[in-house]
């Protein structure tokens, strides 16, 4: 992902910690007439810069349910306690998913026992320390990881993400 | 960036006039249905439902099994022979009643396999290549096919038939279908004659399950909603979750879990039902023996963790402890079978004992199976069991009694052509096989050790497989092919730009002297190639049309939605340029009854093929009849399971499982014999402390040959992974992700160590074919006398650790699948 898409910004500025987002905040669809220009027709998507959450608040082992890069997008943030790839923070060691199994959606279920990151519906595994990497299962691609940045005070952004979503033609919807 | 592989964040939207075609996976048995849509580079569809093929709102997010989402991995940008850039897009069929819209992995990234000169499959295969000045260089159809077919002739003529060996793909689905196989079967036995013929992954021509066709029992006799009807499903040898994973996922789960309970009462209302129960017979705690717990319940599911080799012994335990208890199907048994005394005598006096010590599995486990098996489930009422079994049984100790010893345990239940039971292979591979009859006898000749080390053939034609890594004893097949056809290449190098007359009669020269000629049809570089003197490029799955029936028999046509690369063809195609050679330089040479034996290989299109190869399979499961392309069009993904028993309306009728209305079957009598002599030798000697078992995984098909394009697959496996008992783990200082070496007088190869519980200690088990280490240069040359079947499941090692590859630690997991 190019700088430049990580310096654009979407409306859906406001809309991240806990997933609490007013519909209201989400592009509106475009009409069929606008195809050309549709977003998720280009290249490069206009991922935005997105606060999830801060280093303090990831205290428990579950982690903390957010969204990103839109409210249909539930993201599981995650402090593992050790590096991991592509881990922020002071201890390499926070990181964020995509909630949904790219094998065909399920919502993942993260049990610290196994450090692996569960689906229900077909028994994919995944591991968060790895960067998302499909332990097994019927997955076509590793998870989608959130690209995350954390600034001096402790406030981490989320900023891009890497592989598609479940259940999109494009990370960022139309 | 991250050293973890993802792909694309966007795929491009089919338009609503995209082209449209049906197909069918090309990789395992199991056959889902997908759907494949192509348009033009530069065009796309647009996300509302109304301007794109899918009719979905793009502009929304799909909810969990959409069955309309585009992976990354199902899509590519393909270039047809006009220059043509077309998206493409391989999507699982929601309508096809084998996956309902799921799919595997292996099937789930069609996408990144197809050919693209700017993807990893770039270096498929495009046009033939011949030895030429120390290389393999790329030529001309004519010259290669004209090479081919002088030496081919030259020692037809001066030595016989059995001096052209062959190792075939067989199979269906990619690269295979009834189509190739039919062409390959009339080449090599109409026309050539020869009995040194073996199957792509054993030494000779044989079945894999002789003693089930000698009951009279055909290998596929069910069909998968009796994996939802059962009330006993019994896996064994085979590790389905991974490899057979949507039979898996889409007939047995629902099953476990009572989904399919409503579908039994409405199919079979006059009886009690419960969910079902699942037995596992397997050295290893596998994924599947995990995940059936984590849906069935720990109740619900009991794992036989079988010593290495006495498949058999245990079977046998289980008729015995069945007839004891008086719940054999004593009509089934009088009415429908024969040769009851014979299987009495031997399979039912199974030391129960001896049973406990050499297969490990207390008597306790044993009873609880058998009562799943066949206790009554109501007064007068039989219990269901489907018998499911894979290579564990078939690559096992003694192929051919233990194949028996399940069908007769089969038998001695009652447990065939009734819904809810049956007795049949899981498969590898699809099916897809019609050819002339061998003309060899059996048990057929070990090619690998008569015709190949042996030296008794002096051209061998390899196509659609890769026995360099892959068979038996590989590492002295491959020393035996690198040998052979280093007299040839020398004789080429002196023979050095000469005419083709002088080359021919330079490899003359060397066959006499013991050098072999190679030719290797494939559709990718592979190992095996390495050593060929001429190499033809095939057409793969996707590039053209073909039929396969998958593990229920279920017939379709895989349509051809784009064109080979370079100047690749369909192996039918292959080999009927080949015979049309053969033909004319016999007719020429005026020696018209060996010019006839080549003949009717004029065929134009894939359909003629199809349409002669229905003889092939008269009265077979296979048995198609007169169906064709155009019928088998119209049925989509769901197709017709065989055999077809007649066309209604230009509709073929076909069966849904076998021997529901007749069939007589014959009890085979399976006695353990005991370890091998090369396996005793390994177990006396105490430098190979280690029984070394083998199989595929999830994420990988066969030799790896598709994967090895899939940047996802070798992320997560760049070495084959052997996994060690972590008691053995510390007694050898291993940890995880070490590079370990294991030998034997055979061979040796480095395998990465996953350290899991999977076995037990003293016993690992090896991904079997990865072309960073054959497990293969692991086995003995031992093959079931009976079958000429290899006992590829066994062998002895020794191992020691070579080092850490830091690199690996960082790059992939070592969270165990295993453990639910």
């Amino acid at each position: 992902m190019s700088d430049l898409s990580r310096r654009t910004f979407l409306k859906t500025g406001a809309c991240a910690i806990g997933g609490l987002c007013a519909g209201g905040a989400l592009p509106e669809s475009v009409s069929g007439q606008q195809v050309a220009a549709h977003p998720t027709l280009s290249m490069t998507l206009p991922y935005p810069r997105l606060q999830l959450a801060t280093v303090p608040q990831l205290a428990r082992a579950g982690g903390l349910l957010v969204s990103y890069p839109d409210p249909a997008s539930p993201v599981r943030l995650l402090k593992l306690g050790k590096t991991a790839v592509n881990g922020v923070g002071p201890e390499r060691d926070i990181v964020a998913f995509s909630q949904l199994c790219s094998h065909m959606g399920g919502t993942l279920d993260f049990r610290p026992e196994t450090g692996a990151l569960h689906c229900p519906l077909h028994y994919a595994l995944f591991d968060p320390a790895k960067g998302g990497l499909t332990v097994i299962g019927q997955a076509t691609d590793n998870l989608p990881q959130i690209q995350l940045e954390v600034d001096p005070q402790g406030n981490i952004f989320a900023v891009g993400v890497l592989g598609l979503i479940y259940g999109r033609q494009a990370n960022i919807l139309g | 960036m991250s050293s973890i592989f993802h792909g694309a964040d966007r795929v491009p939207i089919p338009p609503r006039d995209a082209e449209q075609f049906t197909t069918v996976c090309s990789y395992c048995i199991v056959g889902c249905g997908y759907r494949v849509f192509k348009w033009p580079q530069g065009k796309e569809g647009g996300p509302l439902p109304a301007h794109n093929a899918l009719q979905v709102d793009f502009t929304k997010q799909q909810p969990a099994q959409s069955g309309t989402w585009i992976s990354p991995a199902m899509h590519s940008v393909v270039t047809d022979r006009d220059g043509a850039r077309s998206h493409v897009v391989v999507l699982p069929d929601v309508g096809c009643v084998v996956n309902r819209g799921n799919h595997s992995l292996r099937g789930g990234t069609h996408g990144s396999v197809l050919y693209a000169p700017d993807r990893p499959t770039a270096d498929r295969l495009s046009h033939p290549l011949l030895y030429r000045g120390g290389s393999q260089l790329p030529t001309t159809w004519q010259e290669a096919i004209e090479l081919g077919a002088h030496v081919i002739k030259a020692a037809l003529d001066k030595w016989g038939p059995d001096t052209v060996a062959m190792k075939c793909f067989d199979h269906g689905g990619g690269g295979g279908g009834f189509e190739n196989n039919w062409a390959v079967g009339k080449f090599f036995f109409t026309g050539i004659g020869t009995q040194m013929a073996s199957i792509h992954n054993r030494p000779a021509y044989n079945s894999e399950v002789f003693a089930s066709a000698d009951a009279g029992v055909a290998a596929l006799p069910s069909a998968y909603v009796d994996a939802e009807l059962a009330d006993t499903v019994m896996l064994i040898g085979a590790n389905s979750y991974e490899t057979q994973s949507i039979y898996f996922l889409e007939h047995m789960l629902p099953n476990l879990t009572g989904v399919s309970l409503s579908k039994k009462r409405q199919l079979l209302p006059h009886e009690p039902h419960a969910s079902g129960n699942m037995i596992i017979v397997d050295p290893r705690r596998t994924s599947t023996v995990a995940i059936a717990e984590a849906a069935a319940g720990k109740e619900h599911v009991l794992h036989l963790q079988i010593r290495n080799g006495t498949d058999m012994v245990l079977l046998n335990a289980l008729s015995r402890l069945i007839y004891e208890q008086g719940w054999q199907d004593q009509t089934f048994i009088q009415e429908r079978t024969s040769n009851f005394e014979a299987m009495q005598a031997t399979n039912l006096t199974q030391d129960l004992g001896e049973a406990i010590t050499l297969t490990g599995i207390p008597m306790e486990q044993m009873r609880q199976a058998a009562e799943w098996i066949a206790k009554p489930k109501a007064e007068a009422v039989r219990r269901r069991t489907l018998f499911l079994y894979e290579k564990g049984l078939i690559w096992g100790l003694k192929n051919y009694e233990n194949v028996a010893s399940v069908v007769d345990l089969a038998l001695l239940t009652g447990n065939l052509g009734k819904p809810g039971a049956g007795c049949g292979r899981l498969g590898g591979h699809q099916e897809g096989y019609s050819r002339p009859d061998y003309p060899g006898k059996r048990p057929p000749v070990n090619v690998d050790e008569v015709a190949i080390k042996g030296g008794a053939s002096k051209v061998f034609w390899v196509a659609g497989c890769n026995p360099a890594g892959g068979t038996l004893n590989a590492q002295q097949f491959r020393q035996a092919l690198a040998q052979r056809t280093a007299l040839v290449n020398q004789a080429l190098d002196r023979a050095s730009g000469g005419t083709m007359q002088e080359r021919v009669a330079a490899v003359i020269d060397a066959m006499e002297q013991g050098g072999l000629f190679l030719l290797v049809q494939d559709i990718y570089p592979i190992e095996t190639a390495k050593y060929a003197h001429v190499v033809l490029p095939a057409a793969q799955w996707g590039e053209m049309n073909l039929t396969s029936i998958n593990g229920e028999r279920r017939l379709r046509l895989y349509q051809k939605f784009m064109d080979p690369p370079g100047v690749a063809e369909p192996d039918w195609k292959i080999m009927a340029m080949m015979a049309q050679r053969l033909e004319r330089l016999y007719r020429d040479t005026g020696e018209q009854d060996r010019a006839a034996r080549f003949s009717g290989f004029n065929w134009h299109t894939d359909e003629d093929v199809f349409l002669a190869a229905a003889v092939g399979v008269k009265g077979a499961q296979e048995d198609y009849g007169e169906t064709t392309y155009t019928m088998l069009k119209a049925l989509g993904t769901n197709g017709v399971q065989t055999p077809v028993k007649r066309i209604e309306g230009g509709k073929p009728i076909g069966t849904v499982r076998l021997y529901e209305d007749s069939g007589r079957f014959r009890f085979i009598p399976a006695k353990w014999p005991g370890y091998p002599a090369p396996i005793k030798q390994l177990m006396k000697d105490q430098r190979y402390p280690f029984w070394v078992n083998n199989g595929r995984a999830n994420h990988g098909w066969q030799t790896l040959y598709d994967d090895l394009r899939k940047p996802y697959v070798m992320g997560r496996e760049p070495l084959p992974f052997v996994e060690i008992h972590p008691q053995d783990a510390m007694t050898l200082q291993i940890t995880q992700g070490d590079l370990v070496e294991l030998y034997n007088p055979y061979g040796s190869v480095t395998a990465m160590a996953v350290i899991v519980d999977s076995n037990r200690p003293g016993h690992v088990f090896m991904l079997f074919e990865h072309p960073k280490g054959w497990l293969n240069s692991l086995t003995t040359g031992y093959v079931d006398p009976a079958t000429t079947i290899p006992y590829y499941k066994g062998t002895k090692a020794g191992m020691r650790r070579i080092d850490t590859l830091p690199e690996w630690q960082q790059r992939l997991t070592f969270i165990p699948t295993n453990q639910g």
